[in-house]
């Protein structure tokens, strides 16, 4: 039952039903329109929650049909751990967003460069401090230097 | 936020060699001028033409930053926190005003002390050279006949507001379209889509000389010296002034010395003959409102808005 | 013809020269970085521009405008990151041709199509302004709702094999784009109270989140060893056969270009995303579309330059911005006492006829900057895949946090990004969700205009006549792809649809 069309389906027609509860929340005024503020988002809101319906629907209407119980072995096998290292990598960008106030932009962005290299494979050594020093040094010299933007200084500025 | 550096580098350096900054009484020695508007935009143009002449009266150098973001949340909340030791102040727009009422941001005007106003630039209402309305009574005619269609650049703005009372007060039928700034607005007018617009005179300047458009009565609380014969919106008899206000307000509890160096330096500047050139040519009104008159002023003004978006529903 | 003679006059000023020169190169460097739009970009250079002569100011920002979109599609080709809006139609095939090894054609062909567009759009603009301007008059508020609707109905042949997960990806799209301010009423929605979100969420930090985060962390995903194919590190452009095939992708893309430029408010993204399309559907080669196909790059990279070009004509005939890039052209010609509108001609008309001239500088310059710049580009993305991962990920946190200097984008960027990856596990085609994210505001503010101007009655849709023929054209595309999708499943046969290469 489980197939990835029917797992989108579900997706959908829980997107298109929470969004619906907030469309629903908003205020009207006599600024309003006929529309409104709140009729396009309840006609989206209406059209996800029934294109989820029918995707549902149709792939269980597809393994009816197909007669045999389809193998949800085959069609997740290895999903499981892919999620896991994505979420890995996922997780490094929320620490430098966490740690880049207290980091400093050039000290966040090297220990990311790092970690970043490390986790993709990369073999530990003297050429990933350079490659995070390098980089960070590059990108800072791009950023802040040559664009201007002023990145988080931290509470390494004294040094 | 980004553009700091760059432009505090550069407009140091611009005031620096055309006056030596000279140490005055003035507490600090660089002033920074927030902004909610994008570099080129309106009042980012303005803030910059404006403060070259401010620097040398203050005695300081004169920044403008952009502070963008939440259309101008962001820069009042930058404000609110910043210190109140005259060196950041906030370039105040009606903008400020309806932000704070409709979106209820962490910080709001009332967390702001108004300083003084420099400017009320005159709204106008025109219309399309080959439109058959020649004055504001035929459009209002019309628009009691049929339904009207009229435009504003914004969806909750001053000029927005305008329009609605002015429906209200002559009791006709009109569809008032809302745009994504003066330039889509004028596009609708000057296809005939729309039969009026509502604007500053800055924004349909090159479109008037070229007679393109034509200007049916302001909105303004007292006839325009470059345009002696266009009547206002009040002695039209329908009662409506708008008093679209440029000024300056910083952090609550401004010592006395900074507030009365900037009474003193807006006087001066709106005085001086260069800058008078420029601002008139720019159909620009001085206003000069000392501090004491400000603070009233704005609470005036955000009553008044309030109490309009209130009974029109927009905000509980 | 005078005008020429004019503009002509203007080429051999070393200042003009100069001014172009320097801004197409710093255009190409902000364009090609993730995050700094083409209107960041020029907003960098406008304090210079302070102590310049109107001339050489106006060229200069003009140039950068020019650089930066077309320096948008390096990135886009080499590491899936449309460094701006417009460029991201130029990641589908673009970055394909890079996997298979074929790097430097693909650059050589974004890089000579940009050029012929910016020609293109200049002759347009140098010789056709007036009628132009007119076809911006034309364009009412229904006429913009159905421009919106004919962008979405691209939407029928970017989905894949499943048009329900095309449209349920589209419906997302439209739904981020709802977040903000209300275009009607100035209320907001969707905001919970936070400043963040009042002014929207830029579709730039969707695009980055869905395109790159998402392909980041489908390669940390899969731990295989795969070998990656090296690019040869030099540019190549394609021979008299492939140069013969691209012209009509080109002319697609020139066409849809040029008048997409002259409307305010629809702008690079909608023109290059509508080229790819029309480019696909006229197509010999329909199947090598989203596989690799150098038509694929060729019509949308044609096209967002040469709106660099003709989005110069509402600026210049009635002072209006229709894109915030052309908003910080106006800045630089009001700082110089300068208002564009109908008197500009005839009050500056030098000042026209030099930025005319340094437009066209500017294209040449293109050429020559780009085939020096490019081969150190492939270079750089030929480095290890771990080194390149971790670059390109802090390449896009720097870009994107300095776009409002906020972490709040990069959270939204970061969650772009997981939706983009387990989009691309269920099979959802997020092409279209980026395309209902760039049109749902201009689609919901134009028909919620429209009903407000004909007092509710939607016959004005078809009263008026471009709204009409819009509409009719847009219904024919959507009739004309379901139809034969409805006609291959009837023969069983699989449908030559266009491929994400998903996992």
């Amino acid at each position: 039952m489980l197939s990835r069309d029917f797992v989108s389906g579900l997706a959908a027609i829980s997107i298109g039903a929470i969004y619906l509860v907030f469309a629903y929340g908003l205020r009207t005024s006599a600024l309003d329109d006929s529309v409104g503020p709140g009729g396009m988002p309840r006609a989206y809101g209406w059209m996800m929650l029934i294109l989820g319906l029918m995707i549902a629907a149709g792939s269980i209407i597809k393994h009816i049909r197909s007669g045999a119980a389809p193998d949800l072995g085959i069609e997740w096998k290895g999903q499981g751990r892919r999620v896991v290292w994505a979420a890995g990598l996922l997780a490094i960008g929320a620490l430098y967003i966490f740690g880049i106030s207290t980091l400093g932009y050039p000290v966040a962005i090297a220990l990311l460069l790092a970690a970043v290299s490390l986790y993709q494979g990369a073999r530990p050594g003297v050429q990933i401090i350079a490659i995070g020093i390098g980089g960070a040094a590059f990108l800072w010299a791009v950023f802040v230097l040559v664009l201007g933007v002023s990145m988080p200084k931290g509470l390494f500025i004294l040094l | 936020m980004l553009f700091r550096q760059i432009f505090t580098a550069a407009l140091a350096s611009a005031a620096m060699s055309v006056f030596p900054a000279i140490a005055a009484d003035y507490p600090v020695d660089t002033v920074t001028l927030v902004t909610h508007s994008s570099p080129g935009g309106g009042s980012d143009v303005f803030l910059r033409e404006m403060s070259k002449y401010l620097a040398p009266e203050l005695g300081v150098n004169v920044v403008v930053e952009n502070v963008r973001g939440g259309s101008g949340a962001k820069a009042m909340a930058d404000l609110a926190q910043a210190p109140a030791d005259g060196a950041r102040f906030y370039a105040t727009t009606p903008t400020f005003i309806y932000t704070s009422l409709l979106s209820e941001p962490e910080y709001k005007y009332t967390d702001l002390e108004p300083l003084v106003n420099f400017f009320i630039d005159p709204e106008v209402i025109y219309t399309a050279a080959g439109s058959k309305f020649q004055t504001l009574e035929d459009v209002i005619k019309a628009s009691a006949e049929s339904r009207g269609r009229w435009g504003a650049a914004n969806p909750a703005s001053l000029e927005r507001q305008a329009l609605e009372q002015l429906k209200a007060s002559t009791g006709v039928q009109a569809g008032i379209v809302t745009h994504e700034g003066g330039g889509d607005l004028m596009i609708n007018v000057l296809n005939g889509t729309l039969q009026i617009g509502v604007g500053e005179v800055q924004e349909i300047q090159s479109q008037l000389e070229a007679g393109e458009i034509r200007l049916l009565a302001t909105f303004s609380d007292a006839r325009l010296d470059n345009f002696p014969d266009l009547p206002t919106v009040e002695e039209l008899g329908y009662g409506v002034v708008v008093r679209k206000f440029r000024g300056i307000a910083g952090p609550k509890g401004l010592p006395a010395d900074v507030i009365a160096a900037w009474e003193n330096a807006a006087q001066a500047v709106l005085a001086s003959p260069e800058y008078k050139k420029t601002y008139e040519a720019n159909n620009l009104r001085a206003n000069f409102m000392p501090h004491a008159e400000y603070g009233q002023f704005i609470e005036t003004f955000a009553n008044d808005t309030e109490s309009f978006l209130r009974e029109s529903g927009v905000i509980k | 013809m005078e005008t020429l003679y004019l503009v002509a006059v203007h080429l051999g000023n070393p200042y003009v020269f100069l001014a172009a020169a320097a801004g197409v190169t710093w255009g190409i460097l902000g364009g090609a970085m993730p995050g700094i739009s083409p209107s960041i970009t020029m907003a960098l250079l406008l304090p210079f521009t302070y102590t310049m002569d109107p001339t050489g100011a106006i060229v200069l920002l003009a140039s950068t405008y020019v650089g930066a979109e077309y320096g948008g599609s390096i990135p886009a080709i080499l590491i899936r990151t449309p460094g701006t809006n417009a460029a991201a139609a130029t990641v589908i095939d673009g970055y394909e041709m890079n996997k298979q090894g074929r790097a430097g054609l693909a650059l050589g062909i974004s890089l000579y199509s940009g050029v012929l567009g910016s020609l293109f759009g200049l002759t347009m603009l140098i010789l056709l302004s007036k009628p132009l301007a007119s076809v911006a008059l034309a364009f009412t508020p229904p006429a913009y709702f159905a421009l919106g609707v004919l962008g979405l109905s691209v939407i029928a042949t970017l989905s894949g094999d499943s048009l329900l997960k095309g449209f349920v990806a589209a419906l997302l799209g439209l739904m981020i784009a709802t977040i903000g301010t209300d275009p009607v009423t100035g209320a907001n929605r969707f905001t919970f109270g936070s400043s963040d979100l009042l002014s929207g969420i830029a579709p730039v930090l969707i695009m980055v989140g869905m395109f790159a985060m998402s392909e980041l962390l489908v390669q940390a995903s899969d731990r295989s060893e795969g070998t990656k194919v090296l690019s040869r590190p030099r540019i190549e452009f394609p021979g008299l056969k492939l140069a013969r095939r691209l012209m009509f992708p080109q002319s697609i893309g020139a066409t849809i270009g040029t008048f997409e430029g002259v409307m305010p408010g629809a702008g690079g993204t909608i023109a290059s995303f509508m080229s790819y399309n029309e480019a696909r559907r006229w197509s010999r080669h329909k199947e090598e579309f989203g596989k690799g196909s150098p038509e694929g790059i060729a019509a949308p990279e044609t096209a967002n330059n040469a709106v660099a070009e003709t989005a110069l004509v509402p600026l210049l005939s009635f002072g209006i911005p229709g894109s915030n890039s052309t908003a910080i052209l106006l800045g630089g010609f009001l700082i110089h006492g300068l208002v564009p509108g109908p008197m500009l001609f005839t009050r500056s008309a030098d000042v026209v006829h030099g930025l005319y001239a340094g437009l066209f500088i500017a294209a040449i310059g293109l050429l020559v900057i780009g085939i020096l710049m490019l081969p150190m580009c492939i270079w750089l993305v030929n480095r290890p895949r771990p080194y390149l991962s971790a670059f390109i990920f802090a390449l896009i946190l720097s870009g994107i946090f300095s776009i409002h200097a906020s972490l709040f984008d990069l959270a939204i960027m970061l969650a772009a990004g997981t939706v983009g990856f387990f989009m691309r596990m269920l099979r959802i085609p997020f092409l279209p969700a980026v395309l209902g994210l760039v049109l749902g505001y201009l689609v919901e503010s134009s028909f919620r205009r429209s009903l407000v101007l004909s007092g509710d009655d939607l016959s004005i849709f078809f009263t008026d006549k471009v709204s009409l023929a819009l509409l009719v054209v847009a219904f024919l595309f959507v009739a004309g792809s379901v139809g034969k999708r409805a006609l291959d499943f009837v023969r069983h046969r699989p449908s030559a649809h266009y491929s994400e290469g998903s996992e």
